[in-house]
């Protein structure tokens, strides 16, 4: 017996569910990026999982997930290159510190 | 030979437009606004004349225009005109006192802050006033009645800054609110029973006898309250003494000469309603000569020169309404003539009072005196006003006067006379001690007084040759005035009703009403031109009498008690239950909403983290929503 | 038990472990090295599935580039090189039950989701990298394009953001 689609779709649940829960609790920015990798790769783990055992079997899966690294990777870089603007001018990085859309 | 007539229309337009060019450029104009109305009331003065002088022709006939205005289901609301006897001596009696007093404001109002704006209430008034007297139905009349009646609140409250000012303004205009309504519901009562405004055709309804006694007798009161309101009758005579707060002209056009007399007016106007009800008739003479007397005792009193005059103008007015009420054709001339001739020398007195207080900068009579050499203009003329109001021969009052009381004397009403007569009595007395207090004797106060300018004095000379002249248009001997009168269709209805009566009292009654009249004068003299008696002596006497004369009768303070007192607990009653009960409600929807707005106020805290946390929370939501109502179950409906 | 199982049974557990210690630790070091052994996990979980290059890409770009990235913004955005815990309680409660409501309805619509039966044999006669390429260069071609043009954006875009602001002179 191969492993189920259910288990994959399970992993791929509480990988995001932990991801989702750093990324509202977590105070450091950088942290809650990292929460948000995670969210994207449980995402990815579903696409590659579909390819193989969805109901329309295809390599398009594998597509869209390379895809979603690329942009993944991207938006790393720039949140990144972000934060370290951000901590020269306030010296934080600490998200609930960055409330300055509140004012 | 209708043209003047025809054109009568204009005569109310002019002062409108002046209304309007001042009101448009008064900043501009400044002093200029006099002459702007001044100019346009003199062209409505010479179209007024012309009207009258064509109306006054042998053969002439009433003009009457109207319009379509309004059309609701059958009804047929019509806006025009109409030329009468009645109209056309109104328009020329308006036109003319307004004419005098805007000239007369140019020197008395001289250097005020806001002479524009007088000129544009005046301006407006004159416009009101004009469209009234020319109004052939009773909606017509009843809106420029109303117009009146604002811009004699806005005079009356010229001096806005002054507590009193502000105080007589509202009351002026309150108190003449209680009349209107019933004047209101009085037109409302005939439109619905005749189903038209139109004063021919209510008049022609009664004719015809459709309307029950009983009704013509409550639409002719309810009209006569409207009257009693506007001409200060009694009970409603409080508000005109305390509308002396204005500037003195407009005490003089206003609240003497012409819309005070617009309740006279409106009863004369409609008098074929009342002829037709006798109750109606005697309510009116019996108020009229009420407050005739009652008005005129207060007068002996006051020491505000100007309260004197508002006292004597109520109880003139009470005198037209004595006229009037006392029925028949003579009372109908008889209040007609004395409403003119009244209009001129109560302009005259009251423009001479301002003349004086122009001099002198007080209202106290007690604070003047030895006038005569310093201002023998003003003095003569008043003097002229008062021997006129006082009805001695042959000035216009004395004709006036004494075809009321030959009126009075015809219908057999000899309570009535005798209360003529010594309201006749207390006239020429109180007149005197005016004059006497203000132009003899030594001055009292400590004022520089001099005559005042031409522009003001002019207006006086005029008025004080048709204070003597006025009168003979309708002497006993040659009644040019009544005949006339009442060779229109409202004379006509009144002939009909009881023939045409002589209305001038035998002579006898003539020296009788001279003699009362002199002998007031004497006293007078005696008691304040010579001081043989003393004037504190019946002060002395009877104190509680002077005091209640001198109080009016506790008239304000008994509506103060028995009409403001309750009023204000009512309101404040009214105010608490508003303030706690109304506005809690209010409050109370208040705070739930900036509860609820101050909660989510703190859900805005700028922090991505909850925000993050919300839209969770309304993914969850929306899962649920779609789960609970996608059918057969399965998350998103996958897998069915 | 098949060895595919025991294989999937050791990735997963090394998958959520590596991010529940991720989150849960202070240490920076320790928080990237136990990210990493989540993305390698991934990786080898995508090999599992038959989707070699993803999980070759997987391994070069988060357990290579990204892991070392994040170890970088660390180390330049803070001093003392420890995470300084998570904020207010009672949000974290309130997330917590959030998150967990998610859980519980995904699992729910999970398990009660009737799927298909995987297919017997995969298609294995073309190889999965030479598919992938055909695929990407014929059918994904514009948005492939578009991906490496966003990439450049991205790449001058940080670094324009990460620039001294002072030095502009």
């Amino acid at each position: 017996m191969s492993v189920s689609i259910t288990s994959y779709l399970l992993v791929a649940l509480i990988l995001f569910c932990v991801g989702l829960y750093g990324a509202l609790t977590k105070r450091n920015a950088v942290v809650v990026l990292i929460s948000i990798e995670l969210m994207l790769n449980a995402v990815n783990i579903n696409l590659v999982a579909f390819a193989k055992y969805g109901l329309y079997p295809s390599i398009t899966g594998h597509i869209f997930s390379l895809f979603t690294m690329t942009v993944a990777a991207a938006e790393v870089a720039v949140a990144l290159a972000i934060l370290i603007a951000l901590y020269r001018n306030k010296e934080t990085v600490n998200v609930d510190e960055m409330d300055s859309m509140k004012r | 030979m209708d043209t003047f007539m025809q054109y009568a229309w204009l005569i109310p337009l002019f002062p409108l437009f002046a209304f309007i060019v001042i009101v448009s450029f008064g900043r501009q104009l400044k002093e200029g606004a006099a002459a702007v109305g001044i100019l346009f009331t003199a062209v409505s003065f010479g179209l007024a004349v012309l009207t009258f002088w064509q109306r006054f022709q042998e053969g002439a006939t009433d003009y009457r225009f109207s319009l379509d205005w309004l059309k609701v289901g059958d009804i047929v609301i019509t806006m025009g005109f109409e030329i009468n006897q009645l109209n056309a001596l109104m328009l020329l009696i308006v036109t003319l006192v307004s004419l005098l007093v805007q000239i007369y404001s140019k020197g008395y109002m001289h250097g005020d802050e806001r002479f524009p704006v007088f000129y544009q209430y005046l301006a407006l008034f004159t416009f009101s006033m004009l469209g009234l007297v020319i109004a052939p139905n009773l909606l017509q009349i009843y809106i420029f009645w109303e117009l009146v009646g604002v811009c004699s609140f806005l005079l009356v409250g010229y001096y806005y800054f002054k507590p009193e000012a502000k105080a007589a303004a509202k009351k002026a205009f309150i108190v003449t609110r209680i009349g209107d309504l019933g004047l209101f519901i009085g037109i409302c009562l005939l439109f619905w029973w005749t189903g038209s405004f139109e004063l021919t055709q209510i008049f022609d309804s009664i004719a015809l006898g459709k309307l029950e006694p009983w009704m013509i007798t409550l639409a002719a009161i309810l009209i006569f309250v409207g009257a009693i309101g506007k001409s200060g009758q009694f009970p409603l005579h409080t508000w005109l003494p305390d509308a002396m707060e204005g500037p003195t002209p407009v005490s003089a056009l206003i609240h003497a000469a012409t819309m005070v007399a617009a309740g006279v007016y409106l009863v004369a106007a409609t008098y074929p309603l009342f002829i037709a009800s006798n109750a109606a008739l005697n309510v009116v003479a019996y108020i009229g000569g009420f407050t005739a007397i009652f008005a005129a005792s207060i007068g002996l009193t006051q020491k505000d020169i100007k309260r004197v005059l508002a006292y004597s103008t109520v109880s003139q007015l009470g005198y037209m309404m004595l006229a009037l009420g006392v029925a028949g054709a003579a009372g109908y001339v008889a209040g007609t003539f004395h409403l003119m001739t009244h209009a001129f020398f109560k302009a005259l007195l009251f423009l001479g009072a301002g003349s004086v207080i122009h001099a002198v900068h007080t209202q106290n009579v007690f604070e003047m005196g030895g006038l005569w050499k310093k201002m023998p203009i003003t003095a003569l003329t008043f003097l002229i006003g008062c021997l006129a109001i006082a009805g001695i021969f042959p000035f216009a009052g004395f004709w006036s006067k004494e075809a009321i009381l030959g009126a009075v004397y015809e219908a057999h009403r000899y309570d009535l006379l005798l209360i003529a007569i010594l309201a006749a009595f207390f006239t020429a007395f109180y007149m005197f001690r005016l004059f006497f207090l203000t132009f003899a004797g030594e001055p009292r106060g400590k004022h520089e007084a001099h005559e005042s300018p031409g522009v003001m004095t002019g207006p006086l000379l005029i008025l004080a040759l048709l204070a003597i002249v006025a009168g003979f248009i309708n002497t006993p001997y040659a009644p040019v005035f009544g005949d006339w009168l009442l060779n229109g269709e409202v004379g006509t209805i009144i002939e009909d009703m009881f023939g045409t009566g002589e209305g001038h009292a035998a002579a006898w009654l003539q020296i009788v009403a001279l003699g009362v009249s002199i002998l007031g004068i004497v006293l007078a003299w005696l008691m304040y031109g010579k001081r043989s008696i003393p004037s504190n002596a019946i002060p002395e006497a009877m104190p509680w009498l002077y005091q209640l004369s001198y109080r009016k009768y506790f008239v304000d303070e008994i509506y103060h008690y028995a009409v403001v007192v309750p009023l204000g607990w009512l309101g404040y009653l009214l105010n608490v239950f508003d303030k706690y009960v109304v506005d809690g409600l209010v409050s109370l929807v208040a705070k739930i909403t900036r509860g609820i707005g101050a909660l989510h106020g703190r859900a805005q805290n700028g922090q991505v983290q909850s925000y993050g946390a919300m839209v969770l929370f309304g993914l969850l939501l929306l899962i649920v929503a779609i789960t609970l109502t996608a059918q057969g179950g399965g998350v998103l409906g996958i897998g069915q | 038990m098949t060895g595919e199982f025991i294989a999937f049974f050791v990735l997963s557990l090394l998958t959520i472990g590596g991010a529940v210690f991720m989150i849960s630790f202070t240490r920076v070091v320790h928080m990237v090295i136990s990210l990493g052994i989540t993305f390698i996990s991934i990786a080898g979980l995508y090999v599992l599935l038959g989707a070699e290059f993803v999980g070759v890409a997987q391994v070069l770009v988060y357990s290579g580039a990204i892991s070392i990235l994040m170890l970088f913004g660390i180390m330049l955005t803070k001093h003392d090189a420890s995470d300084e815990g998570t904020g207010n309680t009672w949000k974290n409660w309130l997330s917590l039950i959030f998150v967990a409501v998610l859980f519980g309805l995904m699992f729910w619509g999970i398990q009660g989701s009737v799927w298909p039966a995987p297919p017997e044999t995969a298609a294995s006669d073309v190889s999965n990298v030479k598919q992938i390429g055909l695929d990407v260069f014929k059918k994904y071609v514009i948005p492939f394009e578009l991906i490496s043009v966003l990439l450049l954006v991205a790449l001058v875009g940080a670094i324009i953001m990460a620039k001294k602001e002072g030095n502009k002179e």
